[in-house]
């Protein structure tokens, strides 16, 4: 097995810390790298998630992307409307 | 006809299928109005592909929209009024009615899928309705739109129906949005490599729709050879086997520039997360920010400070004194207490702001997520799960909303390794500490001083955390994880404000509760005299409660070089919150007045302390104390967050860790520092 998919996860095993990365060294086109990784999220082999960096240092309360029940919102998308995209995690799940 | 949804009510959605009703002759099938005879083609496709545009170009306000039978999803189905062509009527002597040539299409603009696995309500519908029923059942054509700009994306779900030989054809869209990102499509060779026929359109300005009319005439309800699939069941070669050939047709038919337009982030991006140069950027970007912090902010801390300890101070005295409360233990409480205490740690409200909005701008240009990348990659060297980087980043910040971060972790022991190693990382609370003892005692180079302690920071985390998975975590595995890096942008003047004000006023609100309370209770212990002879309020600092219990402790750390009860008693309120070390220094120097008469700055007291304690090597001595500050337990708040997040048994074990590494430490630079210094 050495389709796209298997290359990119095999990339994501392998370490390869950016999606840009995985395009560079796997030579797939890079909208192909992209709907793989897209795919791998949607069927559950990857876990996405938008980090917020940088807490506040009233803590969790504080944060714009803490939920209403006051749990930390660290990966959750931000409840504040028109928030810039940020950092988005992609963590391989074993299956 | 135009049906619209009545608010509150569902409408049914009966799907009208008929035999294939295209025949040759215009003479038969289609007519007005879509009857039960109408041939019914589904439009399906990715979210965002414009599928729904193309549904509203091709049926006008002849639509009616509802929930599926059944089903929460809303499906909207339409009359699409199509009109053939007459030199394509195949009768011999066609005497058609212009009227008769229409031919009205029952038009479902099925819910927007990536695939057809039931991942979702949306996907599971768009299944039922093309695998799920009986053949004679099905739509009599599937158009599925497809995004030219994302086109990978868009060509799973054509590898599956492609699979099922359903009678399909594909819609491109965006091919505008393509061609400004430099890439073409070459229409046939897609619609060679996929197998069925391939029309472009631009449903807004609704070009290509004639096309795609005649297109779904032509190939209504004749089945497409199925594509070959590997006689496997599991579930990963399938899907590799359909990347295969998603990847062969974006090969064959797009073609973008030799060389790919690298962007500005691109070209930024290879030098800061490089292996090596990345750290060393990342290091050489932070030192700047506490070089910056400290340069620019010192001169506005000492305006504070002169504010505080002169005209606050004396005006305080003479309003008490006014009052009759002068010489009072009221005057000890305000002057010596409350001002003193949190007047010192308001001083530092220009650095924190500094240093937030510094911290805001990286963060909000795009940044720090770099310095992430190259976090974890430091973390994974050392085996850590990927996604511990994310809580010991937070706790650069705070360590309290960084243990409760440790819950996006897997494991239960994963999350009480990273909670352990949480505390390792420096605080900005600790930072206040920092840079006041980097400013006694280095002087212009204080912002190196500071830095140098993130820089140990790191190690220690980096150090504990392979001994800890080396000893006790022996059996854990670590999860890779790769990060899609935002562009850079430009930071915005708002989102800096509002992440700056947001994070000083957590400062102000500790200096106002927490340390407030711990200067009262500071003072209290100050107050009460252990030996004879001496009235509440007015014992000598050494001779009181808080003197006498910080003496019992200070022995410890004369190893560290800095055993004098002034230094070490500091380190006991500490634990409540590190920002009450700089307040308890002020009220106990306040309070206890050398000998001579000549109080002099709260710096240079505490420089004259570590001397003497020290043997002469101050330098070492406050290195020493910095990195036991840096590594004993952050504050109440954290131990309760530990405690509710890991337990009591490892949060006491934290504990005992934290001291013992602190301890070590300390001596250690102390011991070879003095050698030097």
């Amino acid at each position: 097995m050495s389709g796209p998919l298997s290359t990119v996860l095999a990339e994501m095993q392998a370490g390869t810390p950016t999606v840009a990365e995985i395009v560079r060294r796997s030579g797939l086109d890079d909208s192909v790298v992209r709907a793989a990784v897209d795919h791998l999220v949607r069927s559950g082999r990857v876990e996405s998630r938008e980090l917020s960096m940088g807490c506040p240092a009233s803590g969790c309360g504080g944060c714009a992307s803490a939920t209403e029940e006051g749990a930390p919102g660290c990966g959750l998308p931000s409840p504040v409307p028109g928030r810039r995209a940020g950092l988005v995690t992609l963590t391989l799940t074993r299956r | 006809m135009a049906v619209t949804e009545q608010p509150g009510r569902a409408l049914k959605l009966p799907l009208l299928v008929g035999p294939p009703s295209v025949k040759a002759c215009c003479h038969t099938g289609g007519g007005i109005g879509a009857g039960p005879e109408a041939p019914v083609v589904a439009l399906v496709g990715a979210p965002n592909t414009g599928k729904s545009t193309l549904f509203n170009a091709l049926t006008g306000s002849r639509v009616t929209m509802g929930n599926w039978p059944g089903t929460t999803v809303e499906v909207s189905r339409g009359i699409w009024k199509t009109t053939r062509d007459a030199a394509s009527c195949t009768c011999e002597e066609c005497t058609c009615d212009p009227s008769e040539l229409r031919l009205d299409i029952t038009l479902i603009d099925l819910p927007g899928a990536y695939s057809i696995d039931p991942h979702s309500p949306d996907e599971a519908l768009t299944r039922e309705l093309l695998v799920g029923v009986p053949e004679d059942e099905r739509p009599d054509l599937c158009v599925v739109a497809c995004d030219a700009s994302r086109l990978a994306n868009s060509l799973y779900l054509v590898a599956q129906l492609r699979e099922l030989g359903l009678p399909m054809m594909v819609a491109l869209t965006m091919l505008d949005v393509a061609a400004k990102s430099g890439v073409t499509v070459d229409l046939d060779a897609l619609a060679v490599a996929l197998g069925c026929p391939v029309v472009g359109i631009d449903p807004r300005r609704r070009t290509g729709l004639e096309a795609l009319a005649a297109g779904v005439r032509e190939h209504t309800g004749i089945a497409a050879t199925p594509r070959p699939v590997p006689d496997t069941t599991d579930a990963l070669e399938l899907d590799d086997d359909r990347f295969t050939w998603i990847a062969q047709a974006v090969t064959a038919a797009t073609s973008a520039p030799a060389v790919q337009p690298r962007t500005f982030s691109d070209k930024v991006d290879r030098w800061v997360t490089a292996p090596v140069l990345g750290p060393v950027i990342f290091l050489a970007v932070m030192w700047l920010v506490f070089q910056i912090t400290t340069a620019v902010a010192a001169p506005l801390q000492g305006f504070l400070d002169d504010l505080f300890t002169g005209p606050v101070s004396a005006g305080a005295t003479w309003l008490l004194g006014q009052l009759g409360l002068g010489g009072t233990w009221v005057e000890g409480l305000l002057v010596s207490g409350i001002i003193a205490g949190v007047g010192m740690l308001l001083t530092f409200v220009p650095l924190m702001t500094l240093m937030f909005i510094l911290l805001a701008v990286l963060e909000d240009s795009g940044y720090l997520a770099r310095a992430a990348v190259v976090t974890d990659r430091l973390m994974r060297s050392i085996g850590l799960p990927g996604r511990a980087f994310l809580p010991l980043i937070v706790g650069f910040g705070c360590n309290v909303p960084a243990i409760s971060a440790t819950r996006i972790l897997p494991s239960a022991r994963q999350r009480i390794l990273t909670a352990l190693l949480v505390p390792f990382t420096s605080c900005t609370a600790r930072l206040t500490v920092f840079v006041m003892l980097g400013s006694v005692f280095f002087g212009p180079y204080a912002g190196t001083a500071v830095f140098a302690m993130y820089v140990i920071s790191i190690h220690l985390v980096v150090l504990a955390g392979f001994v800890l998975r080396r000893t006790l975590w022996r059996t854990m595995g670590a999860e890779p994880l790769i990060i899609d890096l935002p562009a850079y942008q430009v930071p915005t003047l708002r989102l800096t404000a509002s992440v700056t004000w947001v994070r000083l006023q957590g400062f102000l609100k500790t200096a106002s509760g927490i340390i407030v309370a711990t200067v009262c209770a500071v003072w209290l212990l100050q107050s009460i005299p252990t030996t004879p002879g001496h009235a509440f309020g007015e014992v000598p600092v050494a001779e009181s409660a808080y003197g006498v219990a910080a003496q019992s402790i200070t022995p410890v750390f004369a190893p560290a070089g800095f055993a004098k009860w002034e230094t070490t008693s500091a380190l006991v309120v500490g634990f409540v919150a590190k920002e009450a070390v700089i307040s308890s220094w002020a009220q106990t120097y306040a309070v206890d007045e050398p000998a001579d008469g000549t109080p002099g700055t709260l710096g240079e007291r505490v420089r004259a302390d570590f001397e003497s304690s020290s043997g002469g090597h101050p330098i070492p001595a406050a290195l020493a104390f910095m990195v036991f500050l840096l590594a004993y337990t952050p504050c109440v708040a954290t131990l309760a967050a530990q405690w509710r997040e890991i337990g009591a048994r490892w949060t006491l074990f934290g504990i005992g860790m934290q001291l013992v590494t602190a301890w070590l430490l300390a001596v250690a630079v102390f011991q070879i520092g003095r050698l030097f210094l």
